[in-house]
């Protein structure tokens, strides 16, 4: 009996069925890949002399960009750990050490994902700020005349912004992960005289390892691009790679050197995500 | 249960709560408290008005939060048939085809949005396209940006389609494009549904590459809550994130209702 | 069939049409599946006319010949309702009904029951053999691996064992007169004994000559080897006529009307289904099993089951045992389809 669909040679007049992918193809071919070429062309343009790597040698060499691409990738680097960390510890405890309302959790878990970013930073103005929450309490306990927390417009801030806004995204695969485990599994573990922190050494963190290296590249991908954030803390000292682009083209008018950067940024993304399309296809998410 | 002991769960519970409250509750409650807010220079705001509102509700401010509605329910629209029409038509592909259209779609959400932006505006300011300075460039930007998740999800619900309803179609005789109308769309309309809500979730809160592109009268609303915030005016700036936090929950929970209503199992 | 996997070779035609090379929409084949694959948001009437419509049936014509589909399966009563509000049954009677309403040449039918729990099954069966009789100009194909279904519903069956046509026939030639072991063992239960024929074309085994009633056109050569098939409900307790086994009583089964004896001859086990006994005779009894000639057939050059083989277990378990192809028999009630291999 036939019950693979598989393709077969049909005569008559029909459209091959590839060909329907060409519209949509010509579609991002125009409005995407046509842009982005153009960005490519326009970073090697020698505008300023010095031949088509003329841009790159100016730019590649300038502080602001080292400094950028630095702050960019520790940021980053140091945002996906902390998501890791937090994320695993909260998503542990929200399936495996369940508590009434864990669910509601999950769930305003998803929600905050559909929130955009530049809120955190806006909120942690109000909490963390030099008149803000924080800094009141302090002063109102203490009488003193300014609070101890100025954090918010160093790097520091930004990354306590990013792990606050990107750990909802390593937590919600690691959820979906746990919750296929099988409890009897760890029950078995349990009974056999395992306590809690060799179970998790043990037999939740080998199953999570997908879950959580598809998560991290993820955040990682995300935080290199991450805009809205850095923008909002208004630190003129915090210079990503995304900033820099958006400074060289609408406050300095710069294109090529927009350019310059946005390959560079290109580059290393794109590689990033590469990767962890791998990675999450290894882990069948 | 992981942890045997009843000591031990509360202190993990306390843990989790010292760290997930300030972390991810704490930021929603601020914003919204401060939106309710005349002052706020202490550990709690104070002098309770909703002045910020009615500023936020009139105006520009209206403007701006029209302009991202429509910004987004046009840019999810087209995000959806896009993606839905890629999706269809990799199905029919081989697995390199397929794949090769699959990073394609996926390419805009590896590239940092604000280069998306820089490569829009680079392209579409010269002529024969000139859509720098029209609502177009962000609406194209915003489609761009959220073509992939359309794509994603379409594709995932389609790979989960039975096969028997398309073979029992065929089989009665229908062609393949009335099957793909009569039958396919109409068992997919609770993901389409989804993946909508997704999108204009995604759009309403689009800032990156909309900074690069957004001309004077086209003002969407992320962009005046950056600028209401970058003079100062934190109050009003968070009243306006609430209505943008209020306006896609509720497109959200619409969708939501009417996936539910859609489900046929 | 279908047309959802091409052939390799051999071309298939429906009443003398080839339609090798058409896509299934134009096949003109009704088909029913196993998950009946009702469309979910359609309603029973929408879904019945869904193949009218696909075809561009004259609009005025389709209430009609929708109700007359429902009727004929017996669902006129729920033509509004959605097919998640229609138990496994009815949903299968809604899949033959929408099946039936483009009227076609061929009904095809793949496992259709296998999903229904034992008691709607027989219910359905009759339905179908109901349907059979009322449509005489629909043939039905019909994919099982239920031998009852098979030998309740076919005018013609063929077996299918590993993608391969084993035997093909009417029921009772094939029940009676199977062509080989796999035949006799999957259509009904078989004892496979292995035996050879001697010059007067009785079947010697283990040295006792056993006389079988030849089957016309089917003459197996003197000295070959061969195996001797007889149903168990034909075996008889105690001496009779020339065709008497001896053996030892290893197990009885009291199946109510019925008892099961398996009994070991020369190291094969042989099972016999009699009518009740007032006192059955106890294990490890030497007891006496005969049977008529004409009731017994011998199938050339076949594998015969040795003891144990499990060749004489129930239907089902003679499909599982042959895996891990996938054994079928398929029910053809009339002479207007054919799979011909080239």
């Amino acid at each position: 009996m036939p019950r693979a669909g598989a393709a077969l040679p049909r005569p008559g007049w029909r459209v091959p069925r590839p060909v329907w992918a060409l519209p949509p193809v010509a579609v991002l071919g125009l409005i995407l890949l046509h842009p982005l070429g153009l960005v490519v062309q326009q970073s090697l343009s020698p505008e300023r002399g010095g031949g088509a790597f003329g841009g790159y040698a100016e730019v590649l060499g300038s502080a602001a960009f080292r400094d950028a691409l630095g702050t960019t990738v520790w940021l980053a680097a140091g945002a996906t750990v902390g998501c890791l960390v937090l994320g695993f510890f909260l998503a542990l405890v929200i399936a495996f050490v369940p508590f009434p309302g864990a669910k509601a959790v999950a769930k305003f878990v998803d929600v905050f994902l559909s929130f955009p970013s530049f809120l955190v930073t806006l909120a942690l103005l109000f909490v963390y700020g030099t008149v803000g929450m924080a800094n009141g309490l302090w002063t109102g306990v203490t009488g003193a005349a300014e609070g101890p927390f100025h954090f918010l417009a160093t790097p520091w801030g930004v990354l306590l912004a990013e792990i606050t806004y990107f750990t909802p995204f390593v937590m919600r695969p690691l959820l979906a992960a746990f919750s296929q485990m099988e409890t009897a599994q760890l029950e078995a573990a349990s009974s056999l005289g395992a306590g809690p922190g060799r179970i998790v050494r043990q037999v939740i963190l080998p199953e999570a390892r997908p879950a959580l290296a598809a998560g991290g590249s993820l955040v990682l991908v995300m935080c290199l691009n991450e805009f809205g954030i850095v923008l909002f803390t208004g630190a003129k000292g915090v210079t990503t790679l995304p900033t820099l682009i958006y400074g060289k083209a609408i406050l300095e008018a710069d294109y090529p050197a927009a350019c310059v950067v946005a390959v560079v940024n290109i580059a290393i993304s794109v590689g990033l995500f590469g990767l962890y399309r791998v990675v999450s296809k290894r882990a069948g998410a | 249960m992981l942890v045997p002991s009843r000591a031990g769960r509360w202190v993990l519970w306390t843990v989790f709560a010292l760290l997930f409250l300030p972390l991810f509750a704490l930021p929603l409650l601020v914003v919204v408290a401060a939106s309710f807010a005349g002052h706020w220079s202490g550990a709690f705001p104070s002098d309770p008005t909703t002045a910020h509102y009615a500023a936020a509700v009139h105006g520009e401010s209206l403007q701006a939060l029209v302009t991202s509605l429509v910004t987004a329910v046009v840019a999810s629209l087209l995000a959806l048939a896009l993606g839905t029409w890629t999706a269809i038509a990799a199905a029919g592909l081989g697995k390199r085809a397929k794949r090769s259209l699959d990073a394609l779609l996926m390419l805009p959400v590896a590239v940092p949005s604000v280069v998306v932006g820089l490569a829009v505006l680079v392209a579409f300011s010269r002529p024969p396209l000139l859509l720098n300075g029209t609502s177009s460039i962000v609406i194209l930007a915003h489609t761009l940006l959220v073509t992939a998740f359309a794509h994603q999800s379409v594709a995932a619900a389609l790979a989960r389609l039975d096969p028997a309803y398309e073979q029992a179609a065929a089989s009665l005789g229908a062609r393949p494009s009335y099957v793909l109308w009569r039958v396919k769309l109409p068992l997919l309309l609770p993901s389409l549904t989804a993946a909508a809500g997704l999108c204009f979730a995604l759009s309403m809160g689009e800032l990156s590459a909309t900074m690069m592109l957004y001309p004077p009268d086209w003002v969407p609303l992320p962009v005046r809550i950056f600028t209401a915030t970058d003079r100062g005016s934190l109050f009003s700036g968070s009243a306006l994130a609430v209505v943008l936090m209020a306006a896609t929950l509720l497109v959200l929970l619409a969708v939501s209702r009417l996936r539910t209503r859609g489900s046929y199992r | 069939m279908a047309g959802f996997v091409t052939p390799v070779c051999g071309r298939i035609r429906i009443g003398g049409r080839d339609v090798t090379h058409l896509p299934p929409h134009r096949r003109g084949i009704g088909m029913v599946v196993q998950q009946y694959a009702l469309f979910p948001h359609l309603r029973v009437e929408d879904n019945v006319a869904f193949g009218l419509r696909a075809q561009k049936a004259p609009r005025a014509e389709i209430p009609g010949r929708v109700a007359e589909a429902l009727e004929m399966t017996g669902m006129g009563g729920y033509a509004k309702r959605y097919p998640r509000e229609l138990s496994g049954g009815q949903q299968q009677r809604v899949a033959i009904a929408r099946a039936l309403a483009i009227r076609p040449g061929v009904l095809l039918l793949d496992e259709p029951l296998s999903a229904l729990d034992a008691q709607l099954r027989s219910g359905m069966l009759a339905e179908l053999a109901r349907l059979h009789r009322e449509l005489p100009d629909v043939s039905l194909l019909y994919v099982t691996h239920d031998q009852v279904e098979a030998l309740t519903l076919a005018d013609r069956i063929a077996v299918m064992d590993k993608a391969r046509l084993q035997d093909c026939g009417t029921p009772q030639e094939l029940y009676r007169t199977p062509r080989t072991a796999f035949t006799a063992s999957f259509v009904g239960s078989a004892n496979l004994l292995p035996v050879t024929v001697d010059g007067s074309g009785d079947a010697v085994f283990e040295g006792r000559a056993l006389a079988v009633a030849p089957v016309p056109g089917r003459a197996v050569a003197a000295g070959a080897q061969a195996t001797l098939c007889v149903r168990p409900h034909l075996l008889a307790l105690g001496e009779g006529g020339p065709n008497t086994l001896r053996g030892r009583l290893t197990e009885v089964q009291w199946r109510g009307a019925t008892h099961r004896l398996r009994v070991e001859v020369s190291g094969h086990l042989l099972t016999a289904d009699l009518p009740e006994l007032r006192e059955p005779p106890a294990l490890g009894e030497e007891i006496a099993l005969h049977f008529a000639p004409g009731d017994a057939v011998l199938l050339a050059a076949g594998v015969a089951g040795t003891a144990g083989s499990g060749a004489t277990s129930g239907s089902s378990g003679t499909a599982e045992s042959s895996e891990p192809a996938d054994p079928a028999a398929l029910a053809g009630a009339s002479e207007a389809a054919g799979v011909s291999r080239g």
